[in-house]
């Protein structure tokens, strides 16, 4: 039979290994994601949006040189 | 409650609960391995079953606490769609065999001797609940 002092030490050993899965898990997971937070998604759709607008005063100035000729 | 989680998660709600279920899912694993050393199944010399019982018992909770969570975020944010039947169905089933085992642990210790049962019955229902949703975002990303 071990001392209680030894169950405890086992106990908290436990413990940490659990420690050490969770911080595992939320590392590989996370990793996983990439940079995909929603602070850069929105990045990437005012940059499209911005990209959309430009296509398109392009193309009304077109229009109106064309109508011009 | 959406404005909250939104909150609480700064716009990631998907993200965060993929991360406590995935993390609850490895913690579970770690279950079946304290508790086979509990039953004697295991006898590594470093750690006994007793405590190997008390880890089990104290991660146990821990689990159950972020369970409960991602539960709440689930339904408060994505609520129960028809396209995820079987994840509903599998979570609504885990959170029942869940918290039954506690029923058993804390209460009706005479049902005592399907602890086991419950228990394989929690953790298989996790690996579904988390297959049909975190399993499959993190497939897609």
């Amino acid at each position: 039979m071990a001392a209680p002092q030894s169950h405890t030490r086992q106990m908290i050993g436990s413990l940490v290994v659990a420690l050490l899965i969770v911080a595992v898990a939320v590392g590989v997971v996370t990793a996983k994601f990439g940079p995909t937070s929603a602070a850069e998604q929105e990045a990437v759709e005012e940059r499209i949006k911005q990209r959309e607008e430009r296509l398109e005063e392009r193309r009304e100035l077109l229009e109106e040189r064309r109508e011009e000729q | 409650m959406e404005d909250l989680i939104e909150t609480l998660t700064r716009g990631n709600p998907t993200e965060v609960k993929v991360v406590l279920a995935s993390v609850a899912l490895a913690l579970a694993v770690y279950q079946v391995v304290l508790i086979s050393v509990a039953y004697g199944k295991l006898r590594p010399p470093f750690l006994a079953g007793r405590p190997a019982s008390q880890a089990h018992r104290a991660v146990g909770d821990t689990i159950a606490v972020v369970l409960v969570v991602v539960a709440t975020m689930c339904v408060g944010y994505f609520g129960i769609e028809d396209d995820a039947a079987l994840h509903a169905a599998a979570a609504i089933a885990l959170l029942t065999v869940l918290a039954l085992k506690i029923l058993v642990i804390r209460r009706w210790h005479a049902m005592g001797r399907f602890l086991p049962a419950l228990g394989i019955s929690v953790w298989l229902l996790l690996a579904l609940t988390w297959l049909t949703s975190a399993g499959d975002f993190l497939r897609g990303s």
